[in-house]
């Protein structure tokens, strides 16, 4: 082989080992924190976790990651796996948000933490509803409501329930959209409330261990049912969203006059100006929307997993859980006897008297499955 | 004189070596590249898929899933969608690209470097910012019925979150490369030879017919070949500008993946896209070996 024709093969494999990806370690006191939340939380921690709790724990860092949405998370918890396995350092200490349920077989590896036997000081106040998992750890909560617009419905004139409100979507063709279940918290609830109202209002119904092939299939069943009726009477005769925030922008263009929302999604539009200030804002009275916790998962192999446990602590805090209620227009993870005085007068028109939740696991694929099968495509939408 | 034969003879031999070791190692990274990334993947599905572990641990050969995926009313329409779609594009981007072509290889001057420009720009444009482009220009109360409603005219029938939204977004997305390779495809027209034609008598419609288009089918091959494939497999513009349901193949794949938790179900739609897309691309490779048979 010639000089040269070596020189080059010898720079091209240089090159590729300086393209690898290089290792890196986790830093001792620098908790590797990944979320798959929207910016709006993410901004929440910089601006807001991040130096509160680097204050009162001097030594200690935050190292915000965003993990992308769902399925980045899994992936890292899936290299937590590994890395237990081979007993490396898996560079992950906290999950903002997560399922303790996935990856599958993360808890029996022995990956995430118990966090009811880790003796976190404030766990004795989280929110029973909430608490889906020991292995993982409700810290903030935000429910869905309907928002429409107050110049084409008069606030006297809002459905406040179930039945009123599919009257008046059948009254009122193309006025009403909500989003594919799968895409956005705010269709999928919507969804959900539906399989509620199919099945007699009684959210402890679903459980996330009681789906099987039977009960799933009659208990969703008559709740396809209840939303094939109401789907030629849609937008556009049956059109879904993509997600929360198309639907917004609909409502937003006076497309409709009726959306699903996410409480803290309408009330940040409102406040930005992409809602009018005079969006009206109304909650089922016979049952509410279901809501949704946020649940984070603390990984007991990371290299920082004291320090992890003190996050998670930190997290269940007055101070934290305040600062959910006034800076994200969440709702605390905590029970509200938990939070100031204060607050609690303040937010006591839309503390709800509980929130409804709905199962995930093997409930929530059969949903979004059993969704577009049996409601999406029902509608001839060229008629 | 008959040394500086030899060296120069050593030299051409040793150049030659090299260039041969040179030209293996450039291509070794993309074939490295091809094989860990698309064959080792596509084996690995196909075979996960057809010898599958029952729940009591014992594997064995098993084509349920794709019996399962070609009984499926609902699976078969969004394959049926996704084919229409790609159909729907490849007539329209024809139709569209070939005039866009023929005008550029035969206009001179400023004008057609500005519509050159203007054809290639999609290219630069990700298809993220395209979807929620066409929803403010397209979208019910966007751009398009703003403009419509000052004249007074009604409102369009928006293509949003029906089969053609996705439709009108690939068909844009994809302009530039078919452009493109009509464009080179055009370049082995000879001037003479149409030329010739016009001077015994032939009419623009008959020189096209019997001139043009039997040098360049090869192209319009190569083009189509290469936009069906993207539009196939497409996901940003079909999820974003489609509607729930029949969803393309990309979506679907990706939502019984992630939303339905079905790896196996989503390997299998998978598999079957493979399918389809090697007989796009048999197309292809028959129509370069052709070429280069000549």
């Amino acid at each position: 082989m010639k000089r040269r024709t070596f020189m080059m093969s010898a720079a091209g494999a240089a090159a590729g080992l300086a393209l690898a990806p290089r290792m890196s370690f986790a830093a001792k006191g620098q908790i590797d924190w990944y979320t798959s939340s929207d910016t709006n939380i993410l901004d929440f921690w910089t601006n807001i976790v991040k130096p509160a709790f680097e204050a009162a724990n001097p030594g200690l860092k935050l190292n915000l990651v965003d993990a992308g949405d769902g399925a980045g998370i899994i992936a890292i918890g899936e290299r937590a796996i590994a890395a237990k396995q081979t007993n490396a350092d898996p560079q992950a200490d906290y999950f903002e948000s997560a399922d303790a349920l996935l990856p599958a077989g993360a808890i029996k590896a022995g990956v995430y933490t118990n966090i009811k036997a880790a003796g976190l000081s404030n766990y004795s106040k989280v929110n029973p509803l909430a608490i889906e998992s020991e292995y993982s750890l409700p810290y903030r909560g935000s429910q869905v409501l309907l928002a429409y617009d107050t110049t084409k419905l008069k606030p006297a004139d809002a459905p406040k329930t179930w039945d009123a409100l599919v009257t008046w979507i059948k009254a009122n063709p193309g006025q009403f959209v909500y989003n594919r279940p799968d895409k956005g918290g705010s269709g999928g609830n919507f969804v959900r409330r539906a399989i509620h109202q199919a099945n007699g209002l009684d959210p402890k119904a679903f459980k996330v261990d009681n789906y099987t092939q039977e009960f799933g299939d009659e208990a969703l069943g008559k709740a396809w049912k209840l939303l094939a009726d109401i789907a030629p009477h849609l937008y556009d005769k049956g059109a879904y969203s993509s997600g929360n925030t198309q639907s917004l922008q609909l409502l937003s263009q006076g497309v409709v006059t009726m959306i699903p929302v996410w409480s803290d999604q309408v009330l940040q539009a409102i406040e930005q100006g992409v809602l009018p200030a005079e969006t009206g804002l109304v909650q089922l009275q016979d049952l509410a929307l279901c809501g949704g916790f946020t649940r984070s998962v603390v990984i007991e192999n990371g290299a920082n997993h004291e320090a992890s446990l003190k996050l998670a602590d930190f997290m269940l805090s007055e101070e934290m859980q305040s600062a959910i209620l006034t800076e994200l227009g969440g709702f605390p993870g905590v029970s509200w006897d938990h939070v100031s005085a204060d607050l609690r007068k303040k937010f006591a028109d839309i503390i709800p008297q509980s929130i409804p939740t709905f199962p995930g696991g093997k409930w929530e694929a059969a949903i979004n499955d059993g969704w577009y099968r049996h409601v999406a495509p029902n509608v001839d939408r060229k008629s | 004189m008959s040394e500086f034969v030899e060296r120069a003879v050593s030299v051409s031999t040793e150049t030659a070596a090299g260039r041969r070791s040179i030209g293996l190692l450039l291509v070794a990274i993309p074939v490295f590249l091809v094989i860990w990334l698309v064959i080792w993947p596509a084996i690995n599905a196909i075979s996960r898929t057809i010898w599958r572990t029952d729940a009591d641990g014992s594997s064995s050969f098993d084509l349920s899933s794709y019996a399962f995926f070609f009984s499926d009313r609902y699976s078969l329409d969004n394959l049926a969608v996704t084919l229409w779609t790609t159909l729907v594009c490849a007539v329209l981007l024809l139709v569209i690209c070939l005039p866009i072509a023929l005008y550029l290889r035969f206009s001179h001057g400023r004008l057609p470097a500005y519509v050159q420009a203007l054809a290639i720009l999609p290219m630069f444009v990700p298809s993220i910012i395209l979807a929620f482009a066409c929803i403010r220009v397209l979208g019910p109360n966007g751009m398009v019925d703003i403009l419509l409603n000052a004249v007074g005219l009604p409102k369009i029938r928006t293509p949003y979150l029906t089969p053609w939204g996705p439709v009108i977004g690939l068909v844009w997305d994809n302009i530039p490369l078919t452009v493109l390779i009509l464009l080179s495809g055009l370049g082995s027209v000879a001037n003479q030879s149409i030329e010739a034609a016009r001077d015994v008598g032939a009419n623009t419609i008959r020189v096209f017919w019997h001139i043009i288009l039997p040098r360049i089918s090869n192209s319009i091959l190569v083009a189509l070949s290469f936009s069906v494939l993207g539009i196939f497999s497409s996901f940003t513009l079909p999820y974003l500008l489609g509607p729930a349901s029949p969803e393309m193949l990309g979506p679907f794949m990706q939502r019984t993946l992630r939303d339905v938790q079905d790896p196996i179900g989503a390997m299998t739609q998978a598999v079957v896209a493979f399918g389809f897309c090697i007989l796009f691309g048999l197309f292809y490779v028959r129509s370069v070996a052709r070429n280069r048979g000549k």
